[in-house]
């Protein structure tokens, strides 16, 4: 088992870079993120860690050792893909033990090996058949028993799930979580699902072209966004942004007010801001509690799921905003509401995007 | 036209498109049938059906030792052309890099080639190697002969499988070999087993290059054992016939063993499997 570095690492295609220098840490066993837009590179990125996609330039290290020029087979990672990628000619076994048999692992150790493995995936009964007789959550499976067979220094993950029905995507994720736990392993995880992100990270890396943005907690993420991207991209619904202008501004406290907005007072010192600033105010839409003071608007839609009430808001600039009311609120469409908010829960990124 | 209709007139086109196919067999056979030395004209069944002109072409085209030659010729060349070719197809759909894509091209040019063309260079050229009159002369060219296609083929059944197959093998620690040998062949094997058939199919029914290129008859594959019936001023035409059939014989006992692969043969790309 071991940590893993990467120090200014880039890609390019040709003349188009897809990775623009990316360094980051990840201590043994972690369990890594990287979350992000389709294109954004976290695909790409995996894979050069694997040794699948040379490096254009910069370093990896898996525990001490720098892995830019050892093959892929040799770096001692495993890999979970998303297609699974199982051998479709093979048994279930010989699926699990293809690693161990190509490193001429004796044939008891093997088989004792594999049958540990199926244990601790529940797919004992599955060993005997092949990949086109199981379903899609006992193919996962395999291909993971396939990963952990090898007990690997690194174990990857690309988009594991995304082939899974929702139901079975809870229970992998739930079971992925366990795995970490009894294995103590450094996990690396590729997906574009926010909720696998924030349920299995101890860290999480949010890319968006090639560039990381933020790496932080989940919680860390979710509370304080980098920037206006990652404010956008974590959090469901995604947070809503309203264009402001500073009023005044003190030592201690900035009022703001925009065309959605009337005069707010944010208490809390703010550097680096004048009067008539254009900023960008983030609120959350858990943040809103149905009120007569604040943001008022229209009721355009509303999507009642029992334990909360997600509502459309038209204001009278005529922007939209999302906001998830608490238990089985009775708003209808065409209702006028105030949407009242805690200071407290305001997000302000300054023009270039980067939170204030 | 009202779906009965028309489903009628398209069995009546294929019991049609069968008695066309099927026809010059008949003919064949009930011209093998007629009594030797006449002239038949494959229409009619033969009042006194001549069964004994199988047993006598067999013995005048000596069909046991051709049998045996023709053994030894496509034993010589589909398992190397086989080999080569799907080597080199998984080379040239896995290990190419974009700059040497056009590789591929040598191939597919090879394949508008017309075999008659190469036939006369291909006679010197044999000469000069002294493999002239043995049946290295047919197996040596017909396995070069055979790559455009063979390549073409193992490269299109390689194109297909999934990149992902190829890199789970390399992190579970295969070497290329390794991931030919143990992942790549056994997936393959229904696109070997095709081209094999294809092969085998092509060299029993070689004639042009025996011919030319070996003068002893008992060198030659079967069909090149039709000679054996022309004589200097005439043609035995029931014992042709009767010859022909039994070279086909061969052939379509292995279509009736084969013949789910070699629909899928036929059928390979047509549908994503």
């Amino acid at each position: 088992m071991a940590g893993l570095e990467l120090r200014d690492i880039r890609k390019s295609y040709g003349n188009v870079e897809v990775i623009k220098g990316v360094d980051l840490a990840i201590s043994h066993g972690e369990f890594v993120v990287f979350v992000g837009p389709s294109g954004c590179g976290k695909s790409t990125l995996l894979r050069m860690i694997a040794g699948l996609e040379d490096i254009t330039a910069g370093d990896i290290f898996i525990g001490d050792t720098l892995v830019n020029d050892v093959e892929a087979r040799d770096r001692g990672v495993a890999m979970v893909f998303q297609s699974y990628a199982l051998y479709p000619h093979m048994s279930v076994y010989d699926n699990v033990g293809f690693a161990l048999k190509l490193a001429k692992t004796d044939k008891e150790v093997r088989d004792k090996k594999i049958r540990e493995v199926a244990r601790v995936l529940q797919m004992e009964e599955l060993l005997e058949r092949k990949p086109a007789q199981l379903s899609g959550g006992q193919r996962q499976r395999v291909a993971i028993g396939r990963a952990i067979v090898r007990d690997p220094d690194v174990f990857l993950f690309d988009e594991p799930l995304s082939n899974l029905d929702a139901a079975l995507r809870v229970d992998m994720r739930m079971e992925l979580s366990r795995l970490h736990q009894d294995l103590d392993a450094t996990m690396i995880y590729v997906t574009h699902d926010q909720i696998e992100a924030m349920t299995l990270a101890d860290k999480i890396v949010v890319l968006d072209g090639g560039i990381v943005q933020q790496v932080g907690s989940p919680l860390e993420l979710y509370n304080r966004p980098a920037n206006l991207f990652v404010a956008g991209f974590i959090g469901s619904p995604k947070m809503n942004f309203l264009p402001v202008e500073v009023a005044a501004a003190a030592n201690d406290s900035v009022i703001v007010a925009g065309s959605a907005l009337d005069s707010t007072e944010l208490a809390r010192p703010i550097a680096g801001i004048a009067r008539a600033d254009k900023l960008t105010l983030g609120l959350r839409p858990q943040a809103f509690v149905a009120s007569k003071a604040g943001i008022r608007g229209k009721v355009e839609l509303v999507e009642r799921l029992g334990h909360e009430t997600i509502v459309r808001v038209r204001l009278k600039d005529g922007s939209d905003i999302m906001a998830v009311l608490q238990g089985q609120s009775d708003v209808m469409p065409g209702d006028a509401i105030g949407l009242g908010f805690d200071h407290k829960d305001v997000h302000l990124f300054g023009k270039d995007g980067a939170r204030l | 036209m009202n779906a009965a209709a028309r489903s009628l007139l398209a069995r009546a086109l294929i019991v049609l498109l069968m008695a066309v196919t099927l026809l010059p067999f008949l003919s064949m056979f009930s011209a093998a049938l007629a009594p030797s030395g006449t002239y038949p004209n494959g229409l009619e069944w033969p009042s006194d059906p001549q069964w004994i002109n199988f047993v006598k072409a067999f013995e005048v085209a000596n069909m046991g030792e051709l049998l045996k030659s023709s053994a030894l010729i496509v034993l010589g060349v589909v398992p190397v052309s086989v080999l080569i070719a799907t080597m080199a197809g998984y080379g040239l759909a896995k290990l190419t890099s974009n700059r040497y894509k056009w590789l591929y091209l040598v191939f597919v040019a090879g394949l508008t080639l017309p075999f008659e063309a190469v036939i006369t260079p291909l006679y010197y050229e044999v000469r000069a190697l002294g493999l002239l009159n043995t049946r290295f002369a047919i197996i040596l060219p017909l396995i070069g002969l055979y790559m455009p296609f063979s390549v073409y083929w193992m490269r299109a059944h390689f194109l297909n499988v999934p990149n992902d197959l190829t890199e789970a093998a390399q992190l579970d620690g295969a070497t290329r070999w390794d991931e030919f040998w143990k992942v790549q062949v056994p997936l393959a094997r229904p696109a070997i087993m095709s081209l094999m058939i294809l092969l085998f199919l092509w060299t029993w029914n070689q004639f042009l290059l025996p011919v030319v290129l070996v003068r002893d008859p008992l060198q030659r594959t079967m069909a090149g054992a039709l000679g054996a019936f022309q004589g200097q001023w005439g043609t035995d035409v029931p014992l042709l016939c009767a010859g022909s059939l039994l070279i086909l014989a061969p052939t379509i006992i292995l279509f009736l063993i084969f013949q789910r692969q070699f629909v899928a043969a036929l059928m390979q790309g047509a549908v994503k499997g």
